[in-house]
């Protein structure tokens, strides 16, 4: 189908102005991939800066808590929640319901827009006088003493919640509305359930965050006493909105990222989605249970015992729609006939660094360990386990499984494999070593630690493994620009899947996606393969 | 993997249409940028007046062309799919709305229940007349703006009209009512920062004074095109809905900050 694109050629107009959801979708994709190229640069900075005891790059804290900043924030507000939620949801979503384009195209284009216009208010932070310096959460009073530009960090959430609700807004009247004739509640997608999923999320809870931080903006640029304990305000009301915000985010790019696995491993399998109703209840299980756990975030800020055992309960018992989860992902694997392409191995890999990431969960939800470990690299090396690896090796999963869709060409290859090997060794070098000094007592976020001269051999080795990392992040990406570009034609479904984008419409979709209205008959789904021994048929089944 | 070309059974010519564009979303995006973010950053972070009116000015402009442009558009838009109404978002993104006005109330609460002594220290003597002035204007312009509907759905577009000018002028009546009861306040020297119940006072009223500004706005953004005879039902219905959230808000502001 690259005919298509060449015919009509290049219009920078169409793109810009575009209200089409594929477009708005790759130029969601641009963006992303600029905020974690950005935002992985500081965490290169960030690991050399700790690779030995003593100042490495910075002469003082200020620079570093700045990388810090832009590191955290961009990462999760501008790579991950848009890459899975503006990107894969946008690209997708619409195919696979069989629509021709969201509910409201104008809408989504603004939400696009929108995204831009805050990665551009926090890339002026690297220009500005005084850039903002409060991490990604923002706690007063530092944030409202500081004389730092509190305001960009208000205003970037401001921008990015905006389009987030809206996009909500538009995600879900697009999936009760826009559904092709027979494509059926419980016949959609995984991917599609926990993209809606975690629009609900964010329609519910991203307002609390924007409250949360309107109130800020006032305390340090109009004087009013939120968070001030000594005028009768509340100085940990703020880090409750935050996290009653903060902590369903992890849900909003958790879900979209397992509901990218369902696909890529349903299609790679050609197997059927083991237990398909119990995912389903799963994921709105996690949605009602998500909202009640955010007080562990504080746990060692003070509280009475009630409060804490209570939210242990909670925060326990979310591992029990999860692990429903991971057993639909795991038996979907169970006897099929596997290939072995580069989203298949991103997806492996994805359910390796899940498990990781999940179990060292467990300890820190319990409140007598958590004492022990709040605050450590353990906390570190948790969270960067489920949001920086599996998070994002899910986003790279997309991208390579949905790549012959959106260029009409593979993007497998030598080089695809190789950064993927690179990309793996070098996110667990980085990693596992900051779990071991965790338990032994390194703080998280320093920049130097002269107390601590026995960790310098593991901090040596999570900066190489971040070396590493970079260098296969660079390959990965070299490899999707030249893939775009010059790699292998693709015919429209590749992997042989059952799903509508695959099997209703062109490589890469026109104009209102699908030749002909979608109608699909009462026996259809999207994950129905035949039954057949394992190995019996080979991912890739052209026509002939 | 042979072959791959051979398998493209839907030639280019089957799509019909072309790709959809619209200047307007792009317009309006950055005319909030620069009127909002830009502006106040300039007037507060980096007292610069100058710059913050050089942005504004580019920033209203940008907007008002944006949202002109969208609403001429949305006159003519045909939904993707039957029964899709323009207005079919708008429930959705009031939920939303709901939480953001929870989470001011939520503040409040927190800063009223572990306060000594409410109303802290400078707060004077709040009058109830004027609250109860400005529920009447806001209960009968929710009325009038249904009458408005009503109207338009028996084909008189011009008892739309005056109707729809009555619903204006009691949401401006509405507004005129806070902006002298700022004032009002301001001259006993109680403002935003002078103590908690200021600082939630302010934030509330003014959230939702906001709101009603926003709703006044896209009174207007239906009433221009009403003046020439265009009207979309769907718009209206959509703004008439946001209206009356805002109504019902201003039950729950006027209980909780004047009342109690």
């Amino acid at each position: 189908m690259s005919d298509t694109m060449a015919s009509s050629g290049f219009n920078l107009k169409e793109w810009i102005f575009t209200t089409d959801h594929k477009r708005i979708g790759i130029l969601y994709l641009i963006g992303s991939i600029a905020a974690l190229a950005v935002a992985g640069l500081m965490a290169l900075l960030i690991r050399a800066e700790q690779f030995s005891p003593g100042m490495q790059l910075i002469s003082n804290g200020d620079t570093y808590n700045k990388w810090l900043y832009f590191h955290g924030a961009a990462m999760i507000l501008a790579f991950l929640i848009p890459g899975l939620t503006g990107f894969l949801a946008n690209y997708v979503l619409p195919l696979m319901i069989g629509a021709k384009d969201v509910a409201f195209p104008r809408i989504n284009a603004f939400s696009v827009w929108l995204f831009f216009a805050a990665i551009i208010i926090a890339l002026l932070g690297f220009v500005v006088p005084d850039a903002p310096d409060i991490m990604w959460t923002g706690y007063p009073p530092y944030s409202v003493k500081t004389p730092g530009n509190t305001a960009f960090y208000v205003f970037t959430v401001h921008l990015l919640g905006f389009s987030s609700i809206l996009g909500a807004v538009n995600f879900l009247v697009t999936v009760i509305y826009l559904r092709a004739p027979g494509v059926t509640w419980f016949k959609l997608n995984i991917f599609v359930w926990t993209t809606v999923a975690a629009f609900v999320i964010q329609l519910v809870f991203i307002p609390v965050l924007a409250a949360a931080v309107t109130m800020l903006l006032f305390d340090k640029y109009l004087g009013t006493h939120f968070f001030d304990p000594a005028q009768g305000g509340d100085v940990l009301l703020y880090q409750n909105l935050f996290w009653f915000y903060s902590h369903p985010a992890v849900y909003v790019i958790f879900l979209p990222a397992v509901g990218v696995l369902f696909e890529v491993i349903s299609t790679m399998g050609k197997n059927r989605v083991f237990n398909y109703k119990a995912a389903v209840y799963a994921i709105w299980g996690i949605v009602a249970i998500t909202g009640e756990v955010w007080v562990h975030h504080l746990y060692v800020a003070g509280m009475p015992d009630w409060i804490r055992i209570g939210q242990m309960v909670t925060t326990l018992l979310i591992s029990v729609p999860v692990g429903l989860i991971l057993l639909s992902l795991w038996g979907t694997l169970y006897r099929a006939s596997i290939t072995y392409n580069t989203a298949m191995l991103y997806a492996a890999a994805c359910l390796f660094l899940l498990l990781v990431g999940g179990l060292t969960g467990i300890p820190l939800a319990m409140t007598v360990v958590t004492v022990h470990l709040a605050a450590t690299a353990f906390v570190h090396a948790h969270f960067h386990f489920v949001m920086g690896l599996f998070a994002a090796f899910c986003v790279f999963t997309g991208v390579y499984y949905w790549f012959p869709k959106m260029t009409g060409r593979f993007a497998d290859g030598k080089l695809a494999t190789l950064s993927f090997w690179i990309n793996m060794i070098g996110v667990n070098l980085t990693f596992w070593p900051l779990f071991i000094i965790g338990v032994d007592g390194m703080p998280r976020r320093y920049y130097d630690y002269p107390q601590f001269p026995q960790f310098e051999s593991y901090h040596h080795l999570a900066t190489y493994g971040a070396y590493i990392t970079a260098v296969g992040m660079l390959g990965m990406i070299v490899n999707w620009v030249y893939s775009a570009f010059a790699g292998r034609k693709a015919p429209e479904n590749p992997w042989g899947s059952a799903s509508l984008e695959w099997t209703h419409c062109p490589s890469p979709p026109g104009p209102g996606n699908f030749p002909e209205d979608v109608v699909v008959s009462e026996d259809w789904s999207p994950y129905e393969y035949e039954n057949r021994p394992s190995g019996a048929r080979t991912a890739t089944a052209p026509a002939e | 993997m042979t072959a791959m070309s051979a398998t493209n059974h839907h030639p280019a010519t089957a799509h019909a249409h072309h790709w959809e564009v619209s200047v307007a979303p792009i317009a309006a995006v950055f005319g909030v940028f620069f009127l909002v973010p830009m502006a106040f950053s300039a007037y507060f972070v980096y007292n610069s007046p100058l710059l913050a009116i050089i942005f504004a000015g580019i920033g209203v402009p940008l907007l008002l062309f944006g949202v002109a442009k969208w609403v001429s558009e949305g006159m003519v838009y045909k939904p993707l799919m039957e029964g899709l109404s323009s207005s079919a978002g708008l429930p959705v993104f009031i939920v939303s709305e709901i939480f953001i006005f929870l989470a001011l109330f939520a503040t409040y609460w927190t800063l009223r229940l572990s306060a000594d002594v409410w109303p802290p220290a400078g707060t004077p003597h709040m009058p109830a007349l004027l609250p109860l002035i400005m529920t009447v204007l806001l209960v009968s312009s929710s009325v009038t703006i249904h009458i408005g509907e009503e109207k338009l759905e028996h084909g008189d577009v011009a008892g739309f009209r005056s109707w729809l000018l009555l619903t204006l002028l009691l949401g401006g009546l509405f507004l005129g009512c806070t902006v002298y009861e700022y004032a009002h306040l301001a001259e006993q020297n109680f403002v935003p920062s002078t103590n908690a119940f200021s600082t939630a006072f302010f934030s509330i009223t003014g959230f939702h004074a906001s709101h009603v500004l926003v709703g006044l706005a896209a009174f207007v953004a239906v009433l221009v095109p009403a003046l020439g005879g265009r009207t979309n039902k769907y718009l209206v219905t959509g703004v008439s809905i946001y209206w009356h959230f805002v109504d019902i808000v201003w039950f729950f502001v006027a209980s909780q900050i004047y009342f109690w």
